[in-house]
């Protein structure tokens, strides 16, 4: 198991089109040995095509794979030694457990001894040395999906790659998957790519998130420097939930700008942006930065409630603002009592620290 | 209430009914010629005249019926490479035209199928005059040449429908593993389709026991097959024809009179 500790993946400068589509749009990724990192984005972004370039079973018209420095553009996906687990498993149907797990070191040649030693090891590994003779349709999904991770891992792949491998799984499976996914991966310092379209699953399983948008990369980031600092504000609109709140820049200098919302406030917000003064910008706020006011000030602006509901420890408040827009608000839910009918402003919190985009982005 | 009761009950009459007719008409046919084959007389009469395994016994005589003997044995000798060659063939083409696009690949498919919709007894016809062209003798070996032609589509659709319900993540899961594409091919694709293949090879087996378009045409003097044999027993006791029992020439007079009354393609 010494093989599969410490593989550097590189994908650089690639590009691929179907035809006039085009799937990745010079996507360059420095993977780090032993680093889980997430393409995330919604479907037809071009994560899936990536994931495939990176297997072997797409050739990009342009750009390089690299492992440990190495391209690997030449090598057909049997030579690669890249290991994938698919989103429906793929198992091989007409084998046993045992068999599905033996079947990649079956193909390398390996002595019959070896081939029984790791498939044990294995097993052992994703704790299924009970159902080594069973049939993958007489397992349940969260047995079938460990079963296709020790098919992968016991050839020693230098690079794992995980195709929206909890798709399949309720709920509550997910995220006991997801913790053991996270602890194989440590426990063979696996460098892994994992295909996503799901945030939370990015943001608990991901070492650094590559959000994708029509075959580029918005933000290639830790989870808490993506949810926090979004790079563009298709990022701040797909990871979590988000505020758009329209205005003009009316100054920017020293990391702050003056900003006039449509909705009749006048906030300073820090940014490390340059706006132009008067050009028109969208503030991104997320629910927990907002907070209710029961009196006006010039930072604050006018709102009617429409629906308060409790969610678990916190309330969410339904906002409309003047100009028509609606906010969705969370604070705990101790904090606010006022009546409903009494005159609320909206504000921002004193730490929050909101992004700011230019409206053109849009 | 009772409304609702009356129309249930019409509605099983009708449904048995029609049942009962369909079994009539498929299971019938078979089920009085197994009960006329006991008869103690000398025609075919339904209900027999009394029971007997006399016809059994003059069929199973080594002597009396060695024609329809060697006959069977021609058949079944012919189905089974006929069979065996046509599965290979198949086989190869439904992997060569699977997950493939483009209009050359489906020009290549309707070629592959078109001995489906040709009507065999043209191409029978067809198959005599060209391999006499070429020098060839009417011989088993040319029927069951012959016979791939017409079976192989047979073996090629339910091949090709197994390969369209093949999982393309099971190859590619196969390639991530370091497999090459022919150990894939042996330990994941043919042991996936194989079901397929055998259904398609059980049919062409069966639709070359009993072709007889082809074999009429292709048929040497020496290679009597039985579906032939069968049927000009029956056309030699309507008087159809005269000299059928030998030779060629006067075999596709009596058997064509006889495939018409059969009503066979």
């Amino acid at each position: 198991m010494t093989g599969t500790r410490g593989h550097t993946l590189d994908i650089v400068a690639v590009t691929h089109r179907y035809g006039a589509v085009t799937a990745v749009a010079d996507v360059s990724l420095a993977v780090r040995a032993g680093e889980i990192v997430a393409l995330l984005g919604p479907s037809g972004c071009g994560k899936t095509t990536l994931l495939r370039v990176v297997a072997g079973f797409v050739r990009p018209q342009a750009g390089s794979v690299r492992i440990d420095g190495a391209a690997i553009d030449g090598l057909p996906a049997n030579l690669r030694n890249v290991g994938i687990v698919f989103q429906n498993y793929a198992l091989f149907p007409h084998m046993t457990v045992a068999q599905n797990v033996a079947y990649g070191l079956e193909a390398r040649g390996r002595p019959r001894a070896e081939v029984r030693r790791t498939v044990e090891t294995f097993l052992d590994v994703v704790r299924l040395g009970d159902f080594r003779d069973r049939l993958p349709r007489q397992l349940s999904g969260g047995q079938q999906q460990r079963v296709a991770l020790a098919r992968a891992l016991a050839v020693e792949p230098t690079v794992l790659l995980l195709d929206e491998p909890f798709n399949a799984l309720d709920k509550g499976l997910r995220l006991d998957m997801q913790i053991e996914i996270k602890r194989l991966q440590r426990q063979f310092g696996l460098t892994a790519i994992l295909v996503t379209h799901d945030q939370d699953e990015a943001m608990s399983v991901a070492d650094r998130i590559a959000v994708m948008n029509h075959g580029r990369v918005e933000q290639f980031d830790t989870p808490v420097n993506v949810y926090d600092r979004p790079a563009t504000l298709f990022v701040s609109g797909f990871v979590g939930t988000t505020n758009l709140l329209r205005g003009r820049a009316l100054e920017a200098k020293n990391g702050c700008a003056v900003v006039t919302l449509d909705a009749g406030a006048r906030l300073t917000v820090r940014t490390e942006r340059a706006f132009t003064a008067g050009v028109p910008v969208v503030l991104s706020a997320r629910p927990e930065q907002l907070c209710l006011y029961t009196a006006p000030a010039p930072e604050r602006w006018s709102v009617t409630r429409r629906l308060s509901v409790p969610l678990g420890p916190n309330t969410m408040h339904d906002l409309e603002t003047r100009d028509g827009a609606t906010l969705k608000l969370i604070e705990p839910r101790h904090a606010y009592g006022v009546d409903a009918k009494e005159e609320v402003w909206c504000g921002l919190r004193p730490e929050a620290e909101p992004g700011l985009f230019d409206a053109s982005s849009i | 209430m009772r409304r609702r009761r009356a129309s249930d009950w019409s509605y099983s009459i009708v449904l048995g009914m029609l049942a009962a007719l369909g079994f009539t008409i498929l299971v019938g046919p078979v089920v009085i010629v197994l009960l006329t084959s006991f008869t103690e007389g000398r025609s075919i009469k339904f209900p027999p005249s009394g029971l007997s395994l006399q016809w059994y016994r003059l069929l199973f005589d080594p002597v009396r019926s060695s024609q329809i003997h060697r006959a069977a044995m021609n058949s079944l000798e012919v189905a089974l490479i006929a069979m065996a060659s046509a599965t290979v063939l198949a086989t190869l083409a439904a992997v060569g035209l699977a997950r493939r696009r483009g209009a050359w690949v489906r020009a290549v498919d309707t070629f592959f199928m078109s001995p489906m919709i040709l009507p065999m007894l043209a191409f029978g016809l067809a198959a005599l005059m060209y391999f006499t062209f070429m020098g060839f003798r009417p011989s088993l070996a040319l029927i069951a040449v012959g016979h791939v032609v017409v079976i192989s589509p047979l073996v090629l659709r339910t091949t090709a429908a197994s390969l369209s319900q093949l999982d393309p993540a099971l190859l590619e899961s196969s390639a991530s593993l370091g497999a090459g594409w022919l150990y894939t091919f042996r330990r994941v694709t043919l042991p996936v389709i194989a079901p397929g293949i055998a259904a398609g090879a059980f049919l062409a087996f069966v639709a070359s026991l009993d072709n007889v378009p082809v074999s009429l045409f292709l048929a040497g003097p020496r290679s009597d097959m039985l579906p032939i044999r069968i049927g000009l027993r029956r056309a030699d006791r309507d008087g159809a024809g005269a000299d059928a029992g030998d030779g060629a020439g006067g075999r596709p007079h009596a058997t064509l009179a006889w495939m018409t009354l059969m009503r066979q393609p």
